[in-house]
């Protein structure tokens, strides 16, 4: 056939490197998506060594030496433990981290599935679970977490819980939304008549053609949850103190605020830096991962 | 029903469609209203035997497309019995209807939606294997040879469906359906998206198949001279019931039904030559829609033999829209019945009134 | 080359489209000319990405960005429709030439009314007030036979059915007596019986107003009932044109006669060999050197003058008709099979 003999030069097959790294500079050539994915990094990378880095134990009181300014021994100071502020924060990097991969992974999993499974199966599974996610979604999230907090007591993975349970019915929401728009699409009613069982196709065809928004949502989230956090900690209900968390010390920092600024405003910068990086990490993807959209620009005029 | 049941008799046809409806139910719309019903097939029989092309052709909303998915089970039916091979389809269980569905395979209009995006070729053509419980050693294996036979390289394997162009997709799809060597190809438009210099491709390809591996097809399509070039049998549906059935050359040769004529009139012949001489046959309005389906015979609204019949004058006649009918065509479900028992029209006067067709002028269409 | 004949309405002339691609240009409309004379229909006839619908497009100035008409004219009753400034084009498109799209659903706007989508042409053109519109709206209902036009200027288009819809846009494009009317694939969404009610209305509306005909489609049985001349269009050319008689009778670019004999015809033998045109249609931006069609050509295929050199349009012994192949004298000394 000479139709295929013409694309037969084509025919070597890519290396899985070559196609990785064709992928990854496709994705990166987005601004959004690679000033993301760098601020990410680089926050990834001072949680995953800031015991090395931090150049002071975060713990460490020293009451000869509180409320100092910023010198070149403290770059930002120290509170008024004496304790110094940058290894604080570089150590607070850890948990907000750990909030974030923690929510999106548990908020992700629990909402593709219900979301999936609502979708998919229709009929009176939907409409339960769909009352169910709207009572979820019209209940604040944050009063949500109090609650949960006097329940279990305050600690991380009480955090953790609480925001998870707040994003998972959006996540589901989302999740079943796409879920109905890929069920009719004629690939479906094809691996029907193979004579797939309804979970394979649901698990095969459906729920990896419906994960990209999904994904998008649960990164979006990732920079509410980190906020959500600090809000927790700094209101005393999140992590306890002496562990340093970006919310623990603005509230340390709080009394302070008209005399030692930089330790409540370094916090909050941080704060404000993992969520632009969530943020812009999210619409990078929401951009790129979609391979409809990249199929629709430029192609379709020819 | 008898307790012993008998292998099959050679004459045995393949497939047998008895009396088959499917209706669906509107259900209820936002404000609680009961949404109409849809009668997509109502009272279908039709046969297929082994290695035979039975075509089906009707406009959209004749239900066509339903009736295919019904042969898989794809669409439940309402009523009816469908029998595969000697077996109750309508009898088993979803899961003894999953495992039969490697004998009765379907390929798609869609050429792009049909396939996964996600997934390689060679994924897409080892599924069906892979669902089926294939030896997992042997698949690679005939995958390519399945490649081969549909003319796609195998060394394309690893390519995502964008990465071909709407022929060769719908050789993917053919190679998808061919992986469990089933008995029976319900074909859905299988050409009609593709462009015209690609249609014969996949049409020689299909016969091919065909001549190689002894299949039936069910080839539903709306194209008529492509249902004439592929099918030994051919049956034509308008408004879920089928309305004239017969051997391809009778039905095209000397068709009896009048929708059936009218199809083909409307039809234009590729030379300018024919098309002067060609008389036309006048179509009224639009096929209805299958929530308010004519009283009577329903292609009566749009019938010229109706209008001719009544116009002789020797029948009791009633107005109907914007003409006058025989009572009869607005009161009576016609039967289908033929002169033989192979050619078989569901109309209450034969080809014989047709005669003077010249002098009927379509509503308004024509000065 | 050709003078347009003194009763030409519509004169395409070297028309060229071109989209920048990663290698350069890429050309969608190459060099196309096309006369359209009062009163005649004109099939333009090519496959998807043959370039009939964009050379219309780049001829009423609607080429989608980055695309760009770069060379060329289009004489509209004398005037160069690519030279008027953009508020005159807009004056002259629904006035004087007019163009009913593909797909009849898509192409109205769900939430007005009929009346008023035809009413908004109408009034954007003319100095009609709005009951006069709604008048004028209920009789271009009426010529395209839509039953009870009164009652029905007030449907939306989702109450319509599909030949009505199309019925409907032919409406909104004849409102204004168009001189010249291009109607893209307007019965390929349609059923056969409904396609024919709508090609007969195209026909007599043709036939009552005199006005020119441009019908694009793929459906050679359409072009030979309703077409007076025919082009047929591949990879952005014009490969061969004449009047419909000449082309159907005896094709000179083989082309044309793979199309032919590559689907099946009511009106041959059932079961005769369809014969595919190999390959797959033309990637604009990969196409040979020479002429555009060979790789996939019977004929010429892999013939050294077809690989090297573009056969220009040339007329050929059959009268009012050319072909682009540098060897469409053997195909004259062939017998068209039937």
């Amino acid at each position: 056939m000479s139709a295929d003999d013409r694309a037969s030069d084509l025919a070597v097959p890519p290396t899985p490197w070559r196609q990785l790294a064709e992928t990854l500079r496709d994705h990166l050539r987005h601004p959004g998506l690679a000033i993301g994915t760098g601020l990410l990094a680089l926050l990834l990378l001072v949680a995953l060594f800031a015991p090395w880095i931090a150049p002071y134990p975060p713990l460490k009181t020293n009451m000869s030496n509180t409320l100092a300014p910023m010198s070149s021994a403290h770059w930002l100071g120290t509170d008024q433990f004496g304790r110094d502020v940058l290894s604080r924060i570089l150590l607070g990097t850890q948990v907000s981290l750990q909030v974030a991969f923690a929510v999106v992974a548990l908020s992700l999993t629990a909402g593709t599935l219900i979301g999936a499974i609502a979708g998919f199966a229709g009929g009176w599974i939907e409409r339960i679970t769909l009352v169910i996610i709207d009572i979820l979604l019209a209940f604040p999230g944050f009063l949500f977490a109090l609650a949960l907090v006097a329940a279990r007591g305050s600690s991380l993975e009480s955090v953790i819980i609480a925001v998870a349970i707040a994003f998972t019915p959006r996540v589901a929401a989302v999740m079943r939304s796409v879920v109905l728009t890929i069920k009719p699409r004629p690939f479906i009613e094809s691996s029907r008549a193979i004579g797939m069982s309804e979970w394979r196709v649901l698990w095969r065809h459906v729920i990896p053609n419906a994960l990209p928004p999904v994904i998008v949502v649960a990164t979006v989230s990732a920079a509410t949850a980190i906020l959500a956090e600090a809000g927790l900690s700094f209101l005393g209900l999140g992590v306890q103190p002496p562990t340093p968390t970006w919310g623990n010390i603005i509230a340390d920092g709080n009394s302070l605020i008209t005399t030692n600024p930089w330790i409540s405003l370094s916090a909050g910068f941080c704060i404000a830096i993992a969520v632009i990086a969530f943020n812009l990490l999210g619409d990078g993807l929401r951009d790129t991962l979609d391979p409809q959209m990249k199929r629709q620009t430029g192609r379709g005029l020819l | 029903m008898t307790g012993n049941e008998q292998p099959p008799a050679p004459d045995e046809p393949l497939l047998s469609v008895a009396n088959v409806s499917k209706i669906f139910s509107g259900g209820r719309s936002l404000l609680g209203r009961q949404r109409s019903a849809v009668r997509a097939v109502d009272g279908v029989s039709l046969e297929l035997r082994a290695g035979e092309t039975l075509g089906l052709v009707g406009e959209t909303g004749s239900g066509k497309s339903t009736l295919g998915r019904l042969v898989l089970r794809l669409v439940e039916p309402t009523s009816g019995r469908i029998t595969f091979a000697g077996e109750d389809l309508t009898a088993k269980s979803m899961a003894e209807v999953r495992r039969l569905r490697g004998s009765i395979q379907m390929v798609f209009q869609d050429p792009y939606g049909s396939l996964d995006p996600r997934m390689s070729v060679g994924a897409l053509i080892a599924e069906p294997m892979i669902v089926h419980g294939a030896p997992r050693a042997d698949i690679p294996r005939r995958v390519s040879e399945i490649m081969g036979l549909v003319g796609l390289d195998a060394r394309l394997a690893h390519r995502y469906p964008h990465q071909f162009s709407g022929g060769q997709r719908q050789r993917i799809g053919i190679a998808r359906a061919m992986a469990l060597s089933p008995k029976l190809l319900v074909l859905d438009e299988p050409v009609s998206a593709l462009d015209v210099s690609i249609q014969a491709q996949i049409l020689n390809l299909l016969r091919d198949i065909q001549q190689r591996t002894g299949m039936a097809y069910l080839f539903i399509a709306h194209d008529l001279a492509v249902v004439r070039h592929v099918s030994n049998r051919v049956a034509v549906m308008y408004l879920g019931r089928i309305v004239e059935t017969g051997p391809r050359d009778k039905l095209y040769g000397a068709p009896r039904h009048p929708y059936t004529i009218s199809l083909l009139s409307a039809v234009p012949l590729a030379s300018p030559a024919l098309e002067r001489t060609r008389s036309r046959i006048p179509v009224y309005g639009e096929i209805s829609s299958g929530t308010a389906v004519p009283s009577g015979c329903r292609f009566h609204p749009r019938c010229f033999r109706a209008r001719l019949v009544a116009g002789a004058g020797k029948v009791p006649t009633v107005a109907s829209g914007d003409g006058i009918i025989p009572a009869v065509c607005a009161q009576q479900d016609p039967k289908l019945e033929g002169p033989t028992s192979e050619h078989l029209s569901a109309c209450h006067f034969g080809p014989e009134h047709d005669g003077r067709i010249a002098t009927l002028q379509p509503a308004g269409e024509r000065a | 080359m050709m003078q347009p004949k003194p009763a030409t309405v519509l004169s395409i002339r070297g028309l060229t489209t071109t989209f920048p691609g990663p290698r350069g240009d890429i050309v969608i409309v190459d060099d196309v000319s096309l006369d359209v004379a009062r009163g005649e229909t004109l099939a333009v006839v090519g496959e998807s990405g043959s370039g009939k619908t964009m050379t219309f497009h780049s001829a009423l100035g609607l080429v989608p960005s980055p695309g760009r008409v770069v060379a060329g004219e289009v004489l509209l009753d004398g005037a160069d429709l690519l030279r008027l400034p953009p508020h005159e084009l807009r004056q002259r498109r629904g006035a004087d030439i007019a163009i009913v799209f593909q797909d009849p659903l898509t192409a109205l706007n769900p939430v007005f009314t009929i009346g008023d989508q035809i009413g908004e042409v109408l009034r954007a053109h003319t100095r009609l007030s709005r009951s006069s519109a709604r008048k004028r709206a209920i009789e271009t209902l009426e010529r395209v036979h839509i039953p009870d036009p009164h009652r029905r200027v007030d449907d939306f288009p989702h109450q319509f059915s599909g030949g009505m819809r199309q019925r409907a846009l032919i409406a909104m494009a004849i409102a204004l007596e168009p001189k010249v009317l291009i109607a893209d694939e307007p019965t390929t969404a349609l059923d056969v019986t409904v396609q024919a009610q709508v090609l007969e209305l195209l026909a007599d509306l043709k036939r009552d107003t005199g006005m020119g005909l441009v019908l694009i489609t793929h459906d050679l049985g359409v072009v030979a009932r309703y077409a007076d001349r025919l082009a047929v269009m591949y990879a952005g050319r014009v490969m061969e044109q004449g009047t419909a008689d000449r082309v159907f009778e005896t094709p000179r670019h083989p082309y044309t006669l793979s199309l032919f004999r590559s689907i099946p015809h009511l009106d041959t033998p059932a079961g005769t060999d369809l014969t595919p045109i190999e390959g797959l249609p033309p990637n604009p931006a990969l196409l040979p050197t020479g002429c555009a069609f060979e790789p996939r050509c019977f004929h010429g295929g892999g013939r050294e003058d077809c690989r090297s050199g573009r056969p220009a349009l040339t007329p050929t012994d059959v009268p009012e008709h050319a072909a682009r192949c540098w060897h469409w004298t053997e195909l004259a000394s062939e017998r068209r099979p039937s």
